[in-house]
């Protein structure tokens, strides 16, 4: 699970006047090619930072988007959905390890990402500072917070650092299992009795406005975003991921028979575009920057899972320790 | 205390003041280990990815649950620790790493080597064989010796031998654990009849 809409470094103009202008053009000229970066080629100082950044706000994502849903594998209704959501959940912490390896071949270790995410340094998506009040909310997010994910996720698996795309890959495959699985709790909530239809309109209802924050917001045309584009670390714009988000999901929650809490949200046959309500990007950039309603909760789980784990970080650090067998 | 719609969270009493309070000691980062999985009996050990671990047995653990969690594709799997691979230079563009090492393989067996090879950008290192030498530098010049290079090799590593910690044959069983998780596949999940059923039953209203 993943948020686009990436937080980039903010660039210099003078950000690549330090690269040697040679090795610049022999490495633009292997992306030009289709060809991978790899761990130990020459990269700009630049491109390092930025991937590095957008990989470790993944794996956080993951990691903290494993918290909302987590919550409901106690309470999910039946044997069935507790397994799968488990196995669901346990994907996405699996995702986030693959995610950290593919950043540490940047040269930034596991542990400093991980304080960083406790300490509030680094973001993750912004989606999962909402809570999962009901199990119909646990239903969109296994459903439509991965569907936007795969949007993401199979865009960047395109991308030109080798490490983060074969992750993606591994990712992707994993993600298949979630978004039938999600699916099938949607179409089993809809479709069932009325007091199941409304709760998941409900869960639809509050859901929908962090949703449509999901992509960030629309790309500024700017140099920036060029330079990233061009060497193949963002591989789509914010835009054109929530279109196509918008154009594969949005007839498959209305023929649920389903509504979105959007007047304005339809499909501009001669444009090929939706059109929606501007989502309220203060509310976005309010809530990323540490102001929601679960931001606190979420950092301080994280924290205490890190703190009372380390016993056990410690006892398996310590391997010399002989067991001896009690003499009497 | 910290309170939550989550009676996980709940439980855990976290106080406010820690809830605040945003300092993590020392670094503690286990070392990380490279995992190499075989998915098939003809085909060779191929490289998945890494694990953080505190030894061996427990890189073992991680990457078999990292990288096996879907048990059908993996037949064998092994760990090597980071820094007990040697990687050779990437050569560029189209040309054979090999044909960069100077120097006369010794002949002499010491020591046992693992090598592996890289062909294209973008894949991952595959297990290429086993050769005899006295070092690292001469193991390189064994391998170059000893394999044939239809294709350019852009990248090797080696390991020794002893250094490689490897499933064991009998444990093939370990890799069986897909018949009763069928829920954690996609194909468990079909819904088309229920809304067909559905639209059907709106249609009659
Ligand atoms: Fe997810
Ligand atoms: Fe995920
Ligand atoms: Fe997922």
């Amino acid at each position: 699970m993943y948020g686009g809409g990436n937080v980039f470094e903010r660039m210099k103009a003078t950000a690549l006047v330090d690269e040697d202008p040679r090795k610049l053009a022999e490495f633009e000229a292997r992306i030009e090619r289709g060809e991978k970066i790899e761990p130990k080629d020459w990269m700009p100082q630049l491109y390092r930072k930025q991937l590095i950044r957008m990989i470790e706000q993944h794996a956080h994502s993951e990691i903290i988007g494993a918290l909302p849903e987590g919550t409901w594998i106690t309470r999910a209704p039946g044997f069935k959905r507790k397994l799968a959501l488990m196995a669901k959940v346990q994907d996405e912490v699996g995702h986030a390890q693959l995610l950290y390896a593919a950043a540490e071949t940047l040269g930034k270790s596991r542990e400093k990402m991980i304080d960083d995410l406790i300490t509030g340094k680094s973001k993750y998506s912004n989606i999962f500072n909402y809570p999962a009040f009901t199990w119909a909310d646990s239903c969109f997010i296994s459903w439509l917070v991965d569907a936007g994910a795969i949007v993401n996720q199979l865009a960047n698996a395109k991308g030109s650092y080798g490490p983060y795309c074969r992750a993606l890959e591994r990712i992707c495959a994993e993600e298949s299992f979630h978004l039938k699985y999600g699916h099938h709790c949607v179409i089993h909530m809809a479709t069932g009795s009325k007091k199941q239809r409304e709760m998941m309109q409900a869960a639809i209802n509050r859901w929908w406005p962090p949703m449509m924050h999901f992509f960030g917001p629309s790309d500024t045309i700017s140099v920036h975003s060029e330079i990233l584009m061009k060497w193949k670390v963002k591989m789509a714009s914010n835009d054109a991921c929530r279109q196509q988000f918008l154009d594969m999901y949005v007839p498959k929650i209305w023929e649920l028979g389903l509504t979105i809490p959007d007047k304005n949200l339809q499909k501009n046959n001669e444009t090929g575009q939706w059109e929606y309500t501007e989502p309220d990007w203060d509310e976005f950039k309010r809530v990323i920057n540490g102001d929601g309603p679960c931001n606190k909760e979420r950092l301080a789980v994280r924290r205490t899972a890190e703190e009372r784990g380390r016993w056990v970080r410690e006892a398996l650090l310590a391997p010399k320790t002989k067991y001896i067998t009690p003499l009497a | 205390m910290l309170k939550s719609l989550d009676p996980r969270v709940n439980r855990l009493n976290i106080p406010l003041e820690e809830a605040a309070h945003a300092q993590k000691n020392k670094l503690d980062q286990f070392e990380t280990y490279e995992v190499f999985v075989q998915t098939k009996e003809d085909k060779p050990f191929e490289h998945v990815g890494i694990v953080h671990a505190p030894n061996e047995e427990m890189a073992f653990l991680f990457a078999k649950e990292q990288y096996t969690r879907r048990g059908m594709f993996c037949i064998s799997l092994c760990v090597i620790k980071t820094e007990n691979i040697r990687v050779s230079d990437y050569s560029e563009n189209q040309k054979d790493i090999y044909d960069t090492f100077e120097g006369k393989y010794s002949g002499k067996t010491t020591y046992s080597f693992e090598v592996f090879h890289l062909i294209k950008r973008g894949k991952q290192h595959k297990y290429e064989g086993n050769v005899q030498a006295k070092n690292f530098e001469d193991a390189l010049l064994a391998a170059r010796d000893t394999y044939p290079r239809n294709k350019p090799v852009l990248n090797v590593w080696v390991v020794k031998s002893e250094d490689i910690f490897v499933s064991d044959e009998e444990d093939q069983d370990l890799w069986d654990t897909l018949q009763e998780k069928k829920y954690r596949d996609a194909i468990d999940y079909r819904a088309a009849d229920k809304i067909k059923a559905f639209k059907e039953k709106q249609h009659e209203h």
